[in-house]
């Protein structure tokens, strides 16, 4: 790690907090995930307490109206979280780099209309794309928000590798790879990937809170996972009438959303000050 | 609180209010008090056969316009502007007197064209009134004298009084009442501002007893938090029906504020469709409906607040009898039940769930029940339009969630083409019989038969009847408590000194 010798004390400490700190959150989020498979203190759907019971040591974040646990439901929303951002982000990078790299090594004029195409798709909200595809299925599920958000995110993520990929390919080393006969597919795997690599991963970071909210947005608008899953959009939603009863309900699962996504968004500060060359050399 | 216990002081609010004498002997109230009724739902337009909506019925009925007949507060039919009526033997034609002394507000006074007008109006090609359907069987309305009303059938109808009571008695010189009126009710229409306030004013030509306030005014809210506030401000004196128990937890307890409980016609219900398996089958109907335990959603939902039911009909009905222990919480009996009909392991259907509160709640609730005896219930979320499309017009579902807020709507059971489709012979003679019935008494009989029938066979699951909660500030009284038809009476609110 030799190239980590450049980079002056302070900017490196600044980075490693942020991304510690992030990966301390993420983290936190990724263990109760996967615990809640495992072992949740009270089985989700269960009805265990009464309506709407107080924080105790029995229901640390009290109950709901049907008297399940509070707490239950807000960390089986970490994996739902999880996974839908895991799954968006999958959705939308590989349907947007394959799009933006396409875009790029276009002709002239399929390019001009690609780009076109993918501004228009990013003036609309990515919301608003998410709930159109949501609206075009027949259900509402866990998979069409994850398949809509995928699509939403793919708009941004288009654009950017098409940007990325077009400076890349009036590098001299390029016209060197072409002028020595690679095919364009190695030249996509072997040259361009490699180096728009750190600055796409820094933006699949950001993604990722993005689709965790929209996610969140979605349910909350009943767009989302159908209960008894306990998306926390559904969760606030849900405690939107008993806010002055029992503000817990809307604040829990607040907490759990923002907490997760100020994580997601250190740990991409994080990542990319300690992987985009550009930034290590100032 | 037990259900005994509710009921009995349900009776008790219902008498109280019924046994309102408008107090003469003692001036304690302000008989010029403006009545600021804070309410969410504001008419699209002032004519109840234009699409106006629930408000106008809220507003109008009783206060501006009246009808031949009143569906009072109780739930009873009382003669209105009709003075006197016979019935021929055959039932087929009725012949009304009307009150003398009567005038609209424009100075008119009531006639017998006008009443002729009035159901016409409702009947017409044109109208958009949600009873025109009851009144099809009218085949002529006579006007012999300026008096006297005849009415012939093509049928019996024994509910006519009854479905007269939906049609305002309009004056027939006035011929647009979208957005001004001609009645002949206790109140004028002051001001009608769209989008905030519809202001009623004292009618000092009324035929009946005087209103005992001077001026009402209804404010129209979006927003269920907004109107709590305008009552906590003093911004309004009334609220006339609270959604939801936890924003009551406000007024509750609060000696400035009075909660009052009374009984809705509106029901929560899991409504199978009966034509398909395994729910054309009795005994998993009635294995479903003692798998639920009521009382625990009710209070879920409602807290303290609202009624189990037994079968469709509400305690104001006529034909109500209490069924709730014919297939009373009993998980082991419902598990019983569905190993004698074939399905040892449970089974699995889809519970197609509109997206507003609180059936997203009801159907998890629904969930948990079920699977105790071994029924997976899917939940599918869809919209309002959906249910609509899918389940009213096209009966394509298994099971739905639903709320039916309609009065006297037992006869749904009586029409097999209904979305729920059940279909019992017995049930539909009964409930057929029942219009052609040769008195009220006959009618209620069949009614009730019919209604225990349905209970019997658990024709749907249903569930709570909703609580009609209405919040005022402690210096006002006399309002309606149970607002049946969406009515809100406020010819009797008193305002203390």
């Amino acid at each position: 790690m030799t190239t980590l010798d450049v980079i002056s004390p302070k900017r490196r400490s600044h980075g490693s907090v942020t991304l510690w700190a992030g990966l301390a959150l993420v983290g936190l989020h990724i263990a109760i995930g996967l615990l809640t498979l495992v072992w949740t203190p009270y089985d989700p759907t269960g009805m265990s307490g009464g309506r709407l019971e107080a924080p105790s040591w029995l229901h640390w974040a009290g109950t709901d109206r049907l008297g399940r646990d509070f707490l239950t439901q807000i960390m089986v929303g970490s994996r739902i979280a999880l996974i839908v951002g895991t799954g968006a982000v999958a959705i939308g990078a590989a349907l947007g780099v394959t799009l933006g790299i396409l875009a790029a090594f276009a002709s002239k004029l399929l390019d001009d209309a690609l780009a076109a195409t993918l501004d228009i798709l990013i003036a609309f909200p990515t919301l608003l794309i998410a709930m159109l595809v949501v609206a075009a299925s027949d259900t509402a599920n866990l998979a069409s928000a994850i398949i809509a958000i995928g699509i939403a995110l793919s708009a941004i993520v288009a654009r950017l590798t098409r940007i990325l990929v077009k400076r890349v390919l009036l590098m001299d080393f390029i016209t060197a790879a072409r002028t020595s006969g690679s095919s364009w597919p190695a030249i996509v795997f072997g040259h361009v990937l490699p180096n728009i690599w750190p600055t796409l991963s820094v933006n699949f970071a950001l993604q990722f809170g993005l689709a965790v909210i929209a996610e969140a947005s979605l349910s909350y608008l009943g767009l989302g996972a159908p209960p008894p899953n306990a998306s926390w959009g559904r969760l606030l939603q849900e405690a939107q009438g008993t806010v002055y009863t029992a503000p817990i309900g809307a604040i829990a699962p607040g907490i759990a959303l923002v907490s997760l996504v100020i994580g997601i968004n250190l740990l991409a500060d994080g990542l990319r000050d300690s992987i985009d060359p550009t930034r290590r050399a100032r | 609180m037990s259900l005994i216990s509710r009921r009995i002081l349900l009776t008790a609010s219902l008498l109280a209010s019924v046994a309102f004498a408008p107090a003469a002997f003692a001036q304690d109230f302000d008989p010029n008090a403006t009545i600021r009724i804070g309410s969410l739902y504001e008419p699209q337009n002032l004519d109840n056969t234009a699409g106006a909506g629930q408000g106008i019925n809220e507003a109008f009925n009783g206060n501006v316009y009246e009808a031949l007949f009143q569906l009072t507060d109780a739930g009873s039919v009382e003669p209105a502007l009709v003075a006197d009526y016979t019935v021929s033997e055959d039932g087929l034609t009725y012949t009304f007197t009307l009150k003398d002394g009567v005038t609209f507000h424009s100075g008119d006074p009531l006639t017998a064209a006008d009443v002729k007008y009035s159901i016409e109006r409702v009947t017409a090609e044109t109208s958009k009134s949600s009873r025109k359907r009851s009144l099809s069987t009218i085949t002529g309305i006579e006007t012999p004298d300026d008096k006297t009303v005849v009415i012939t059938l093509s049928a019996r109808s024994i509910s006519l009084p009854y479905n007269l009571s939906y049609v305002w008695i309009v004056n027939d010189a006035a011929t647009d009442i979208t957005a001004t009126e001609d009645g002949t009710g206790p109140y004028t229409l002051e001001e009608w501002r769209r989008g905030s306030a519809l202001a009623l004013a004292r009618f000092d030509g009324y035929w009946g007893t005087a209103p005992s306030n001077g001026e009402v005014i209804y404010t129209y809210f979006t927003d269920a938090t907004a109107l709590n506030n305008a009552l906590l401000t003093n911004a309004v004196d009334v609220i006339t029906s609270v959604q939801s128990p936890d924003s009551l937890a406000q007024f509750a307890g609060n000696p400035s504020f009075t909660v009052t409980e009374g009984a809705s016609t509106t029901k929560e219900l899991l409504a199978y469709n009966d034509r398909v398996a395994p729910f054309d089958n009795v005994q998993v109907r009635k294995a479903l409906a003692r798998a639920v335990d009521k009382a625990r959603l009710l209070n879920s939902i409602w807290g303290d607040y609202g009624t189990l039911i037994g079968s469709f009909v509400p305690p104001t009905d006529p034909w109500y009898v209490d069924l709730t222990g014919v297939d009373a919480y009993d998980p082991d009996s419902a598990k019983a039940f569905l190993a004698e009909a074939g399905y040892p392991d449970g089974f699995t259907f889809t519970l197609d769930t509109p997206d507003y509160d609180p059936h997203p709640l009801v159907a998890q609730f629904l969930q948990t029940e079920l699977a105790k005896v071994g029924v997976t219930v899917n939940i599918n979320i869809i919209t309002a339009n959906e249910w609509y499309t899918k389940i009213y017009q096209e009966h394509n579902f298994e099971a739905t969630l639903q709320e039916h807020v309609n009065h006297r709507d037992i006869v749904f059971y009586g029409n097999p083409d209904f979305y729920w489709g059940y279909n019992n012979p017995e049930v539909v003679k009964l409930i057929a019989d029942s219009e052609a019935a040769g008195s009220i008494d006959e009618q209620t009989e069949k009614l009730t038969e019919a209604n225990k029938i349905i209970a019997e066979d658990a024709a749907s699951n249903w569930l709570y009847l909703y609580p009609q909660i209405v919040v005022s500030a402690a210096n006002v009284s006399g309002y309606p408590v149970n607002g049946l038809n969406s009515q809100f009476f406020a010819y009797e609110i008193k305002k203390a000194n």
